[in-house]
């Protein structure tokens, strides 16, 4: 065995050019598959960050029928059956985010439109979500003050200004008319414009009793010490509350046009990239066929002298072993720190496609990720394709005439 | 003296060209140990044909080739290659070494396919390769030697494994004449002292001056069969 992997490794370097070229293509796949899908990755990454800090959290608790039909009737009971059964697991939440949310008819003197009302623990949304960070004029509300917050494209469209009162009119609990007037004590900016021009925002206590729902949220976000214990924690807490009231849902179920999208691109991503590995495969490919012709002969002697061909093929699956390992270990080695650096250093983006980042709530760089995976399923991947391409000789040693091979 | 080769009504027809092709004809010989034997005959005239069967690289199309009480033209592919490995030494014309090996495990490497252990494997290659004069050369790689002592090395290594016999197919034809005396002194010495078999095929005098048997094929069939007393 060991002279047989000597006789592989000396071999590799017989023609130093060729196998500097062959474990060179391998090692360009890899760095930018590597590259790629970091990008791609960090960029999911990203998003997914955004969908869930600025919407829906981790996970939510929500009224059975609420996800499907969201109406203030369906209003859950933030009673003592469901911050018993989160308080079992406070090891595994960070922090929860209640929330009560409606849509309302908002005026000012003769001016009305639609806003989205969110009653919200201040406090909680900013560590959620920043969200003091976007006021611009005034200051935030905290839970004992009765005042509102609006987006800056309700107060434009209102003519609202700070101290000025928006009356709003809307839906309450179980039939509840939900009527009210607030003081305007801030003006919060957000990207998206139909955030900018829909939101306004009471203390969770007064858009309570706004709705005419004291005690009752429309969501519980729970956010999350550890994303990957999402799933396992939706069945245990699932277990501590009743199912024909209560239910959880991660954001995938919350926002499934936006999984839908990310499935979507990754198969595009996943076809460019085996565009890529089907490139590299042929790279190596073409090495491993002149690097055969080259030593028929070789072979042919090597199995008239007898070595079997079993052996002989080994040795030949060994080199493309080698080369394959050499390549992929250089790949790793050289993307690790490119993409490290991007992940470090994100590339700002300019122009629209900056301008389309903010309007998603994105910040505007194109973000990487170093996540372990990329790099094991990336160096995995051009490691099976190589060994794919390797059975090429395997096979043409089990077929090979010895006696014409030992004559070329 | 033991009878090495018995072949009997050996055959050869080569159906995959536009016409067949009878390489071999009716060839009934036999090879007595410690034989000295060149093969001779004008090109095409099946010599290599009749070492390539003799030796298990091909099969014959009729007949018997009897090595060892065993008859190697029903072996199959499997059997064949562990048959030449334990029983069969080749010298080629292009001395065939591997060359990313050195001297010392090109000798050792058919050993090593037999699975003989490492230091026995070291024993026997450096004595053969001292009993073909490269005693100095252990480590030297086939590029860095001349064609001569390439030869020589191939020698060692179809010795090496002490096989039955040694086909050498035209071994001395990439040789200058030094070279060629040189080798044959060697080949000639081991045959008289190990009582190794060796069958040539070649078209070089001064091998056939050296064989103490002479064989001629005319198209594919034996013209001639000359016994000499040589030393």
């Amino acid at each position: 065995m060991k002279m047989l992997l000597t006789l592989a490794w000396r071999n590799l370097w017989r023609k130093k050019r060729r196998t500097f070229i062959t474990t060179s293509s391998v090692m360009f796949a890899v760095v930018l598959a590597i590259g790629l899908m970091s990008m791609v990755n960090g960029m999911k990454q990203q998003m997914t960050r955004s969908i869930i800090s600025n919407t829906t959290g981790h996970l939510q608790i929500q009224d059975v029928l609420y996800h499907d039909e969201p109406t203030m009737d369906h209003a859950m009971d933030y009673g003592e059956e469901v911050r018993g059964g989160i308080a079992k697991y406070e090891d595994l939440i960070a922090y929860t985010v209640p929330r009560i949310e409606g849509f309302c008819l908002a005026s000012k003197e003769i001016s009305s439109r639609g806003v989205y009302v969110m009653g919200v623990l201040p406090d909680k949304e900013d560590r959620m979500n920043d969200l003091s960070s976007r006021l611009t004029e005034g200051r935030m509300f905290t839970a004992d003050d009765g005042f509102a917050v609006v987006a800056e494209g309700v107060a434009t469209q209102l003519d609202l200004a700070l101290g000025d009162t928006i009356v709003l009119l809307g839906q309450g609990f179980q039939g509840m008319t939900a009527a009210g007037k607030y003081k305007v004590g801030g003006i919060l900016e957000f990207p998206l414009p139909e955030m900018n021009n829909t939101l306004v925002y009471l203390p969770l206590q007064t858009a309570q009793n706004f709705f005419a729902a004291p005690e009752r949220l429309n969501r519980l976000i729970l956010m999350l010490k550890d994303q990957s214990e999402a799933d396992e924690l939706v069945l245990k807490i699932q277990d501590e509350l009743d199912q024909e009231w209560y239910t959880l849902k991660t954001w995938e179920e919350l926002m499934p046009d936006k999984l839908a999208a990310f499935e979507a691109r990754d198969a595009q991503v996943r076809v460019f990239a085996w565009v890529l590995y089907i490139v590299a495969g042929f790279g190596i490919f073409g090495t491993i066929i002149t690097m055969m012709h080259e030593r028929l002969r070789e072979f042919g002697i090597l199995l008239s002298i007898g070595m079997k061909r079993s052996q002989l093929a080994g040795v030949c699956l060994v080199e493309t072993v080698f080369i394959s390992i050499i390549g992929v270990i250089t790949g790793v080695v050289a993307g690790f720190p490119i993409v490290y650096y991007l992940y470090r250093n994100p590339i700002p983006l300019a122009d629209d496609l900056a301008d389309t980042m903010i309007d998603f709530g994105l910040e505007p760089y194109m973000s990487f990720s170093i996540d372990t995976g990329i790099f094991v399923y990336q160096a995995l991947t051009i490691f099976f394709i190589a060994l794919v391409v390797g059975l090429y000789p395997v096979r043409k040693v089990f077929r090979l005439d010895m006696i014409s091979a030992a004559r070329k | 003296m033991k009878t090495v080769i018995k072949t009997n009504g050996l055959s050869k027809t080569y159906t995959n060209t536009a016409v067949p092709v009878h390489a071999l004809k009716n060839v009934t010989l036999e090879f007595k140990e410690g034989e000295f034997t060149a093969i001779v005959g004008p090109s095409g005239s099946g010599k290599t044909t009749f070492l390539n069967v003799i030796g298990g690289l091909d099969k014959p199309t009729e007949g018997h080739v009897v090595i060892d009480n065993v008859d190697i033209a029903t072996m199959k592919e499997s059997q064949l290659f562990d048959f030449r490995l334990r029983h069969i030494g080749f010298v080629f014309q292009a001395y065939n070494l591997i060359p990313v090996l050195t001297a010392m495990e090109n000798v050792s490497f058919i050993m090593l396919l037999q699975k003989q252990s490492k230091r026995e494997m070291e024993k026997r290659a450096k004595e053969m390769l001292e009993q073909v004069g490269l005693s100095d050369k252990l480590d030297i790689r086939p590029s860095q030697l001349s064609g001569g002592q390439q030869q020589r090395v191939a020698v060692a290594r179809a010795l090496a494994s002490k096989p039955n016999f040694v086909l050498a197919d035209e071994p001395t034809a990439n040789l200058d004449t030094e070279s060629a005396f040189n080798l044959l002194d060697i080949m000639a010495r081991l045959n008289r002292e190990e009582n190794i078999t060796l069958i040539f095929s070649t078209h070089d005098q001064r091998v056939i001056d050296r064989a103490r048997r002479v064989i001629t094929l005319v198209d594919g069939a034996v013209d001639k069969d000359e016994h000499f007393e040589r030393n």
